[in-house]
């Protein structure tokens, strides 16, 4: 019995970190490829066009919902005070830390990272990217490099846009429907709110955009298995790319602020 | 020429090859067959380095591929073509763009790179309609004959094929086989075709055959339905009894 436990603790563990080791061999790889090989401008800007346009959508939807719940929220809570005119910085410092960053990296993982596990790891199954390889191209400079270039790039305006969202639908809210005083309102956001707050929300969506690609791109690349393989690590790359976005976000927050 | 020396690989408890010894003389065209999960798709990847062996050595022209890094591997690349089992072509791209991948890679001018397209695509048998197709717009034997002038655009020294003609009917099987002859006539390429298709030594010009991991036989494809091994018998003639476990 302690045996077959200290056993499965082993097995585990040499799992771990032997996932750990590829996954950074792989990051390495395709850092280094970015550094010694000519970037693939054409596939840059088709990515950043899939991730970025394709994601508006959605990104809008979530910002103003959110920067509409905060507004309410915020305005229950700080009601009992009489400190309604703080609703201004709350939202926006809230949005631009915060929910910005992690919205959009969130919504970019379900939308994007998914299909590029997807269409990697099809590749992958396929054969295709053994083809790529017998072809002479560098796969990485090929496949995943464009992809984490995109992503990364991407991702702090795809942020910056839907913390825009949530501050114009709380400011819709606080002065049209909860009755702030406009002027009020944007005279809190210039007092207490600095510049740090949206650089530092837009450095947090540099690393969210560098590791959701990483993850998401490196599970496609290590598919194995057929169609069912495709979709175990779809749903992987999706699980493990959000949990370490929220990680990192607890450990970039305690850096920066 | 491929010399494969002791080759070893296992896939968990599984051997796959063991103990593997191989020659293919220059500009020859040999056919490997063996049954299904024999390890005949590995073998071609081990020569050509998409799979790493467990131990042994194989020579592509007196270099030892099993020692490169995946850097000096491209070098091999650009000398060893690879037909893939289901073509493998790269489903985003149109038939052009498939074939000439390598160049437009490279940023040669598409323009230039057209008319070397063309010529592979006739040389397969296909003519400039296919250009802009995408993979899913062809029928298997079409995609076979593009993955085919795919891998003749860096007119290699060495040819793989991976079982060229599975899933093909007799007619389209036996065009691929005449394909295979007139490309290994008309560029003297050292070839290798695996196969469990027998029509395949109307074309070979010798005949290996691989069971449980090594070379059971290897001899000329002209006399092979003469040929006495009791393995090559048993498998070439499709009987339940004989050496080869059935079960």
């Amino acid at each position: 019995m302690v045996l077959n436990v200290i056993d499965l603790i082993g097995r585990t563990s040499i799992k771990a970190f032997n996932g750990i080791g590829n996954i950074g061999l792989f990051f390495y790889d395709s850092i280094v490829t970015l550094f010694t090989t000519k970037p693939k401008i054409k596939k840059i800007i088709y990515q950043m066009s899939f991730i970025g346009v394709g994601s508006t959508g959605v990104i809008v939807l979530i910002g103003v919902t959110v920067g509409a719940v905060l507004a309410v929220q915020s305005y229950t809570g700080l009601h009992r005070f009489s400190a309604e005119r703080f609703i201004g910085p709350i939202i926006f410092i809230s949005m631009a830390r915060e929910f910005g960053p992690i919205l959009a990296a969130i919504m970019v993982t379900g939308r994007a990272g998914s299909a590029m596990t997807a269409e990697i790891g099809t590749m992958r199954i396929t054969e295709q990217i053994d083809a790529l390889q017998t072809l002479c191209i560098n796969v990485k400079q090929y496949l995943i490099v464009p992809r984490i270039i995109a992503t990364t790039l991407i991702l702090p305006f795809l942020s910056l846009f839907c913390s825009l969202c949530g501050v114009l639908a709380g400011y819709f809210m606080s002065v049209h429907v909860l009755g702030i005083n406009a002027e009020l309102y944007m005279e809190s956001i210039r007092e207490n709110v600095l510049l740090s707050d949206i650089t530092n929300g837009l450095i947090k969506a540099l690393f969210f955009g560098l590791l959701l690609s990483l993850i998401t791109t490196y599970k496609g690349f290590i598919t194995t298995g057929g169609a069912r393989g495709v979709g175990i690590a779809t749903t992987q790359g999706v699980v493990y790319a959000n949990v370490t976005i929220f990680v990192a976000d607890y450990i970039l927050t305690s850096l920066m602020f | 020429m491929i010399k494969i020396k002791n080759l070893k690989k296992s896939f968990g408890p599984k051997k796959i090859t063991n103990g593997l010894d191989l020659v293919v003389p220059t500009h020859d065209l040999m056919a490997v067959i063996g049954r299904s999960g024999e390890g005949k798709s590995v073998l071609l990847k081990q020569i050509i380095g998409l799979i790493k062996p467990d131990s042994g050595q194989i020579f592509l022209d007196e270099q030892d591929t099993t020692k490169l890094n995946s850097k000096e591997l491209e070098d091999i690349y650009k000398e060893c073509g690879y037909v893939f089992q289901f073509a493998a072509l790269l489903d985003s791209l149109t038939v052009f763009e498939n074939i000439g991948v390598t160049l437009l890679e490279n940023n040669v001018d598409p323009e230039e790179v057209k008319p070397l397209v063309i010529e592979k695509l006739r040389s397969v048998g296909l003519d400039e309609d296919t250009l802009d197709k995408y993979p899913s717009e062809l029928s298997g034997g079409m995609k076979k004959r593009v993955g085919l002038a795919r891998t003749l655009m860096l007119s290699p020294k060495i040819l793989l094929y991976d079982e060229p003609t599975t899933g093909l009917d007799p007619i389209t099987a036996n065009i691929i086989h005449e394909l295979i002859k007139k490309t290994h006539t008309k560029s003297s390429a050292t070839s290798l075709v695996v196969s469990h298709d027998v029509e395949i030594f109307k074309f070979a010009t010798s005949v290996s055959m691989l069971y449980e991991g090594k070379i059971a036989y290897t001899g000329p494809a002209k006399t092979i339905w003469e040929c006495d091994n009791p393995y090559v018998y048993q498998f070439i003639r499709g009987l339940e009894d004989g050496p080869i476990k059935t079960k």
